[in-house]
This record gives structure tokens, C-alpha cells and sequence, in this order.
């Protein structure tokens, strides 16, 4: 008998460089250091059944990301809470477990969008006057074309300006913070970097450093209505 | 961590350099004596796979007196970043800069890697020679096999380790303790330290040498200060501390598994092979400590393999019934059992067979020469017989890959055993079409390294085959082994080279590996950072001729570099084998056939421990 569950879990700290690969080998070890009675594939090169909502990139932070696990063992997903929650690597932790039903939809088809913050040291304070014209002036670009990261075919650049649903900003003293939330899942995907880097090309933002990115939420939407996904 | 994490998205596997694995140790810095930082000169995924460092890490943190964090070379990347932030080499438990402690230990597995330890020192802001460093500096430390030939290292480092680390850091954390405690300078602790067992302090020993070149003479400068270092050796391998706990990594490694070591030494006395001499005497571990030592680890770490490591796990008098026994405990929670180090027999084929629950695609087999002739040359007692039916076996029980392993250079080469090599690749290959296996997978893997004479083992007064001969050869087998179904690997005939030249080296090649760093030397040991000629231009600055080294037939009464170190073997035991070697007459294991008089035994006053069962043959009181 199966059972599967539904966690959240954020990614943060020195967990945040850990790959989407070796995040699938963290759980599974996790899995077995708690004890927990992990449900394997059949064949060739058996692994658990672990899988997650979206990749995060490398060096991005997650604050409420989610992955689904199958278990050999119907158990009270309070007791696989406890389980796990001790048996995990730095950074990685769980705030919440759910049994869900066997054939729930998975994670990866379920996901549409997801928010994220950046924050970055400035060369000098900036006021709110600035920052509102940096955002409208990009957010009225109709198209922002972007280079593929991996230069695998010609001619595939992609036009990101529809996927980014929203951009604010703050800014306080010599720190600067964006939110976005941008198109995210398997029909289409917006890199939080990209849009970043072409930010950074029109508005002329007086950066001092580089960015430290998080993923803040993950949702599925039903219109216009975001919403999570428990 | 604010520079950190703006430098970590800008290099390559940043996980080599954030910390936070599971069962990380960290302590508080400010309630502990003794500070040691562990420095691997390679990269992470290289060091964290290195059991040594796992078990020092596990007794040093065991202490309540002491604390060992690690530290591993930056991939060029990584030190690009550092070096233009000014960001100090720092350990990964607390980020603090390694200068800051009181112990940097190095472990020296491979020659190449020497240039790492030199930049690995300048990137901590130490100064890379000792004489030039102070109160302020840490004591710089090195152990490992390469530490059995130190002389290369011995103007960087304040002190060597001499043997088996778990055996010898007890007794040096404690001097060192009370040394700090008596507030002793350096110069006093260093010469204080000459007298812990396993010490070697190169500054307090004089070396001089003949107008040719040749040592004339190794002596200490100062009463209390052995003529000849003695090894450390464990006794009880079920007594010794063995990690409980190690640190799991979260980014992938190359030993990516639970590493258990059933035995040490090896008996079999391949005369090329220095982990066998210097390992010795074999010393087994009781297949209840093996047992438990597995379930905890498989509790603690997660992982979904166990591998039995030794150099030779089939010698392992009870593999059979310990394999049985982890196999039934734990392969229901999807965990395997590895046999990293099999030799090529029936016996061990029978184990690889047992272990496999998932059917790898590749089995490597190790006869190292061409020919019976050459084989008994280097004592290494395998039958063509043997090879070709562990291969059948192989191909019948569904591997469709074979790796091959062999060297070139060895003494008395001839085209005869390279044309061995070329027939028994071939003969592989046909074996495995015979056994049906699959024409478009079916691969036989020949890989070619050069012989390189290692100190303390019968061949070290062996020159090498120059690298045009070795250049010479790869071509002839390559044009040989020209086949579908066959590949052929071979070794860069420079890095051997260097290889041997500091394998065999004296104390003199410090300028040399000096100039080298200067150079920009580092990561040798990654062929696309080798670069022979900085190493070239290395030693015409010292003035040194690298060939000198490599290529010098010893003579028996010769004074070698590394003769002050002593393994327990007794020179006459591998003037002998090395005698017999060119004999081309084999020597039997100690274990089945009479004692080999290698002088270990009576010299270290430690005995070989069988688990399963008493030795065959007694030895006898006195050894020569």
C-alpha cells in the first residue's frame, strides 16, 4: 500500500546552491535517515517517488516551495512531519505536510506562476520618483526579447514581457528590493534573472552588487485568482 | 557570508564552498584548545570522498579539547574570486580564514597535487616556506602515503605525520596541548614534537650530499631526535575510532556512498604497489564491528550504498558471510553493497555477482601486465586463465563493458608483453561476442598507465622508461588495439613523469616546486591544468635536471631520500624481492605460503589480524 503526501518547504542558506538533482538525493537520504518506508520506481535504475513543483535555479532562494513524496505506508502525515523535519541538511526546512489522494494532479502540471524577491546593494539612495519611472518605463516596454541561456539553437529568442505579471520596487537607504510575479511551470517559463538583466538595460539602476533572488511563492491560477498549491 | 554569497553565483558548484552538510560539526571556537583545519589539495568532491579525512575529523571533533573543520582547494574559478576580493582561504564549519588556527593539516595522497599545497597556504595569506613563518602562523602539518617520501615538501612543512593519522593524532593533540599550555615557542615545540612517535620535523635533520649528486648523508642536528621515524600503526581495527557520523554532502561527490573499511594493509606483494608495503601488516576488522559500524552509518547518512573498501576486498576472510548479512539487513530499504577493489578470480566474481542488485554496465579487472612472464616479474598472481574466465563471466551474467587495467614501463618490458596486452584485450572481446553479448554494447576498455617507481617498495631503484619510450609504446598499442568493441585510455607520459620525479625526490626539489607556484602551477593533477612546461622552466631555474630523478637506476647501498622514514619493512626484504623480481620467480602471500621476512612484524611489533579465522602459517620468532 501507497500513500502519498503533499510538503512546503523552504530552501534557504547554504541549501539555496543545492541543485535540482542533488535536492531529489537530499530527501531521499533525508527519507531514510527518518526511517520512512520511501516508495521506489520500478526498473532499470530504481529512485524514490519524490517530485517538486518547479526547478529552482541554483544560488535562488525558496521560501514556501513544494514537493510530493510516496510512501510504502500509510502514516499520520504529523508523524512524517516529525520525521523528516529533524533529518534534514542546513537551509532546507519543512513548514508543512498534507496527505493528499493517490491520484491528486501533479506539482509540476498544477504550477502557473510564482513570486519572487531580489535585493541589492546601491551605489546611492534612491527616491521613490526614480524607482516608479525604472518600473513603469519597463513595465510599458511591449516586448522584451531575451537570448537563450544555453545558446543551443539560433534564432530562439523569446519574448518575456508576457510572462511578467507584475514589478514593484523599494528601496531603503543603499538597498534595493524587487518583487515580481512571473509566468512559471512547464507551458512556459520566465527566469527572474532575465528579467532582471534587461531591468538593469533600460532603467540604468546605479547597482553596487549583484542580486540575491528567492522564489517567495509558487501558485496555480484559476483566472485571475492566484492561488497555492495545497 | 555577505562577500560570499556575491561571489558564490558567479562560480562553478558553488555547493564545493557553502558548508552546511549534514553532520557538520561546528563548536564553539572559544571553548576549545586546539583549532586544526583539515586542507585537502584538491577540489571538494575529491576530498569528501576521501575516508581518511572523515575519520580524523570524527576522533579530532570526538574531543572535547579540540575542533577540526575542513578546507578544500578553490576550482581557478573560486580563486579568481577570492583572490580579487581579498577573501582569505576559509573552512567551510565557520568561515573563519585557516590562518586562524592553530594546526593547518594537509594530506598528501598524490605527488601532483603538491602545487595545490603551496597555493592552498599563499591563498590562506601563510607564508608558503616554514622558515619564513612566525609565532602568529599556524603550525603546518601533512600526512598521507606521500608523507613516506617527504623531502620534495620539506621546506613548507613544519611537521609530518608518519603512518595511520587515527593512531598517531591522539598522542600530538595532547603534546600540542600542553604545549600550547607551557606558551612554547616554535622553535621548541617543533623540537620538543621530534620526540612524539610518528613525528618527522625536516628542519631539525641535515642532509648532505656527494659532488655527483647522490645523498651522503641524513642525520639530526640535535640529540633526542630520531635517526629513523617509525610509522604509526593501529593495532585493533575494531578498537580504533571509526566515523559514526560522517558528513553527508548535498551536492554529488565521487564516492558518493557509505564507505566502510573491512580491512587494511594487503599481503599479496605486488612489488609496484606502495599502499601494499606501506599498509602493512593486513589487519581485518571482526565482521560484528563491520555490521554495526554499516547499520549505523546507513541510519546516519541516508545513503543507499555501502561499500566494503580495502585494497584488495576479496581477501577479506569473511566477505562472503558479512556481504550475505548487510544484504539481507538492509537491501529491503533499497541498499546496495559495493566491492570497489576486486581482483581478477573466480572467487571474486562469485562476490560481484552477489552484491550486484542492479546490474552495472561496466566490471573492471586489473591484471597490470601483458604476459605470465611480466606478471611474475611484478609479483602480481594472476593467470591468463583467470582474467579470460572472469571476463565470460562477466559477459554471461549481463555486463556488456569490461575495463582492462594495465601499466607500461614496467622493468623488463618488452614488445613481447605489450603484444600481451594487444591478445588479451582481444581475447576479451571475443570471449564476450562468444557469450553472447550484444554486438552494438559489447566494449572491452584498455587502460594504460606508466610504471612509476615509488619509494619503499621493491622497485624503487628502478629507473623509468623515458617519456619517449612510453610515447613509443602508447603508439604501438594504440595502432594494436584499433577494433570495434575497443577502446584505448593511456595516461600524458609529463604527468608521470613529474609523478616520478617527485615520488623519488629530495629535499632540493623544494626550489623547484617554488618556482612552480610562482609559475602558476596548480590542480597538476587535472591534465587541462598540467602545463609541462612551466614545470620545465621550474626546474631550470633551480638549476635541477627532472630526469635526474626519474631515470637514475639506485644502487642497493645508494642513501635514498626518503631512507630516514621508516615502513618496518626491512631493506634486505625488498633487496630481495626486487632480486627476485628480476628473476622473474613470484613470492607467495605471507598469509598462505612462509613469511616473506618483510621484517614488519617483528619490527613494528604488530601482527597481522585474520577475522575469519587463524593465519595458515605461524610465523616464525625472529625475522631477519
Amino acid at each position: 500500500m501507497t500513500s502519498s503526501y503533499r510538503m512546503q518547504y523552504s530552501k534557504k542558506g547554504p541549501a539555496r546552491y543545492i541543485s535540482h538533482l542533488d535536492l531529489l538525493r537530499s530527501f531521499e537520504r533525508a527519507g531514510r535517515r527518518a526511517g520512512l518506508p520511501l516508495s521506489f520506481t520500478q526498473g532499470f535504475n530504481p529512485h524514490p517517488k519524490i517530485s517538486f513543483a518547479a526547478p529552482l535555479g541554483v544560488g535562488t532562494a525558496g521560501e514556501a516551495e513544494y514537493a510530493d513524496i510516496e510512501l510504502n505506508a500509510d502514516l499520520p502525515a504529523a508523524e512524517v512531519f516529525r520525521a523528516l523535519s529533524g533529518v534534514l541538511p542546513e537551509g532546507l526546512r519543512l513548514i508543512e505536510i498534507r496527505s493528499i489522494p493517490e491520484q491528486s494532479p501533479s506539482l509540476m502540471a498544477a504550477v502557473d506562476c510564482a513570486t519572487y524577491r531580489a535585493v541589492a546593494k546601491l551605489d546611492r539612495p534612491l527616491d521613490r520618483k526614480e524607482l516608479d519611472s525604472a518600473i513603469s518605463s519597463f513595465m510599458a516596454r511591449p516586448e522584451i526579447w531575451v537570448e537563450p541561456k544555453l545558446k543551443a539553437k539560433e534564432n530562439k529568442k523569446r519574448n518575456i514581457r508576457p510572462g511578467i505579471f507584475a514589478l514593484s520596487a523599494e528601496s531603503e537607504n543603499d538597498i534595493i528590493i524587487l518583487e515580481a510575479e512571473l509566468k512559471t511551470g512547464s507551458n512556459g517559463n520566465v527566469r527572474f534573472e532575465q528579467v532582471l538583466e534587461a531591468l538593469v538595460e533600460t532603467g540604468g539602476l546605479p547597482l553596487k552588487s549583484g542580486f540575491v533572488l528567492s522564489r517567495t511563492g509558487v501558485f496555480t491560477k484559476n483566472g485571475q485568482e492566484k492561488k497555492t498549491l495545497w | 557570508m555577505d562577500l560570499l554569497d556575491q561571489i558564490l553565483p558567479l562560480v562553478q558548484k558553488p555547493a564545493r564552498y557553502t558548508g552546511g552538510e549534514w553532520n557538520i560539526v561546528r563548536k564553539d571556537w572559544d571553548k576549545v584548545d586546539i583549532k586544526v583545519a583539515f586542507a585537502f589539495p584538491d577540489v571538494y568532491e575529491v576530498g569528501m570522498s576521501h575516508l581518511g579525512l572523515q575519520i580524523l575529523y570524527h576522533i579530532v571533533n570526538s574531543r572535547t579539547d579540540a575542533l577540526m573543520e575542513r578546507v578544500f582547494a578553490p576550482w581557478l574559478d573560486m580563486e579568481e574570486k577570492m583572490r580579487e576580493h581579498n577573501l582569505p582561504l576559509f573552512t567551510l564549519e565557520s568561515f573563519r580564514p585557516v590562518r586562524d588556527f592553530d594546526v593547518v593539516a594537509f594530506t598528501l595522497q598524490y605527488e601532483m597535487c603538491y602545487s595545490n599545497v603551496l597555493n592552498m597556504l599563499d591563498l590562506a595569506g601563510i607564508p608558503i616556506k616554514s622558515n619564513l613563518r612566525g609565532e602568529e602562523h599556524p603550525l603546518v602539518i601533512a600526512g598521507g602515503p606521500c608523507a613516506f617520501n617527504p623531502e620534495p615538501l620539506a621546506d613548507f612543512i613544519d611537521l609530518f605525520v608518519i603512518g595511520e593519522g587515527e593512531e598517531a593524532i591522539g598522542d600530538f593533540l595532547d603534546f600540542l596541548r600542553n604545549a600550547k599550555n607551557r606558551n612554547l615557542a616554535k622553535k621548541d615545540l617543533l623540537r620538543e614534537a621530534a620526540r612524539v612517535p610518528g613525528v618527522y620535523v625536516p628542519s631539525l635533520y641535515r642532509v648532505e650530499y656527494r659532488e655527483d649528486g647522490e645523498i651522503s648523508k641524513v642525520e639530526p642536528v640535535l640529540k633526542g631526535v630520531p635517526e629513523i621515524v617509525k610509522k604509526r600503526v593501529v593495532r585493533d581495527m575494531d578498537k580504533v575510532s571509526f566515523p559514526t557520523r560522517p558528513v553527508v554532502p548535498s551536492t554529488e561527490i565521487v564516492h558518493d556512498r557509505i564507505m566502510i573499511e573491512v580491512l587494511r594493509g594487503c599481503a599479496r606483494g605486488c612489488r609496484f604497489c606502495q599502499a601494499g608495503m606501506i599498509y602493512r601488516p593486513v589487519r581485518e576488522k571482526k565482521p560484528a564491528t563491520v555490521l554495526r559500524q554499516a547499520a549505523g552509518l546507513v541510519r546516519q547518512t541516508g545513503y543507499d550504498e555501502i561499500s566494503l573498501t580495502s585494497l584488495s576486498t576479496s581477501d577479506y576472510t569473511p566477505v562472503r558471510s558479512v556481504i550475505n548479512a548487510l544484504i539481507k539487513e538492509h537491501a529491503g530499504c533499497g541498499v546496495s553493497i559495493s566491492l570497489p577493489s576486486l581482483r581478477v578470480d573466480n572467487f571474486s566474481m562469485e562476490l560481484a555477482k552477489e552484491v550486484q542488485k542492479v546490474r552495472r554496465s561496466s566490471i573492471t579487472l586489473a591484471p597490470e601486465a601483458g604476459t605470465q612472464r611480466l606478471r611474475d616479474v611484478i609479483n602480481k598472481g594472476v593467470t591468463e586463465e583467470d582474467l579470460m574466465s572472469a571476463t565470460e563471466v562477466a559477459f554471461r551474467e549481463g555486463w556488456q563493458a569490461v575495463k582492462l587495467y594495465f601499466m607500461i614501463g614496467l622493468p623488463t618490458e618488452t614488445n613481447e608483453d605489450l603484444d600481451g596486452i594487444i591478445h588479451l584485450a582481444r581475447e576479451a572481446l571475443a570471449r564476450g561476442r562468444k557469450a553472447g553479448a550484444r554486438r552494438g554494447r559489447l566494449r572491452v576498455t584498455v587502460s594504460v598507465s606508466s610504471f612509476v617507481p615509488k619509494p619503499h617498495t621493491p622497485f624503487q631503484w628502478e629507473p623509468q622508461a623515458s617519456m619517449a619510450v612510453l610515447k613509443e609504446r602508447q603508439a604501438y598499442l594504440a595502432a594494436g588495439l584499433r577494433e570495434r568493441g575497443l577502446v584505448f585510455n593511456y595516461h600524458d607520459t609529463a604527468v608521470s613523469f613529474m609523478e616520478a620525479v617527485f615520488a623519488r625526490g629530495d629535499r632540493r626539489l623544494g626550489a623547484v616546486l617554488e618556482n612552480a607556484f610562482q609559475l602558476g602551477c596548480k590542480f597538476d593533477g587535472w591534465s587541462e591544468n598540467f602545463h609541462y612546461e612551466r614545470w620545465l622552466e621550474a626546474f631550470r631555474q633551480a638549476g635541477l635536471e627532472p630526469g635526474w630523478y626519474a631515470y637514475r637506476r639506485y644502487d642497493y647501498d645508494s642513501l635514498l631520500p626518503w631512507d630516514h622514514i621508516g615502513t618496518g619493512l626491512s631493506k634486505q626484504y625488498l633487496i630481495r624481492e626486487h632480486q627476485r623480481a628480476m628473476a622473474g620467480k613470484t613470492t607467495e602471500d605471507c598469509r598462505t605460503g612462509a613469511c616473506t621476512g618483510c621484517g614488519l612484524c617483528s619490527g613494528l611489533e604488530v601482527e597481522p589480524v585474520y577475522a575469519g579465522g587463524e593465519r595458515d602459517v605461524q610465523l616464525p620468532d625472529a625475522i631477519q
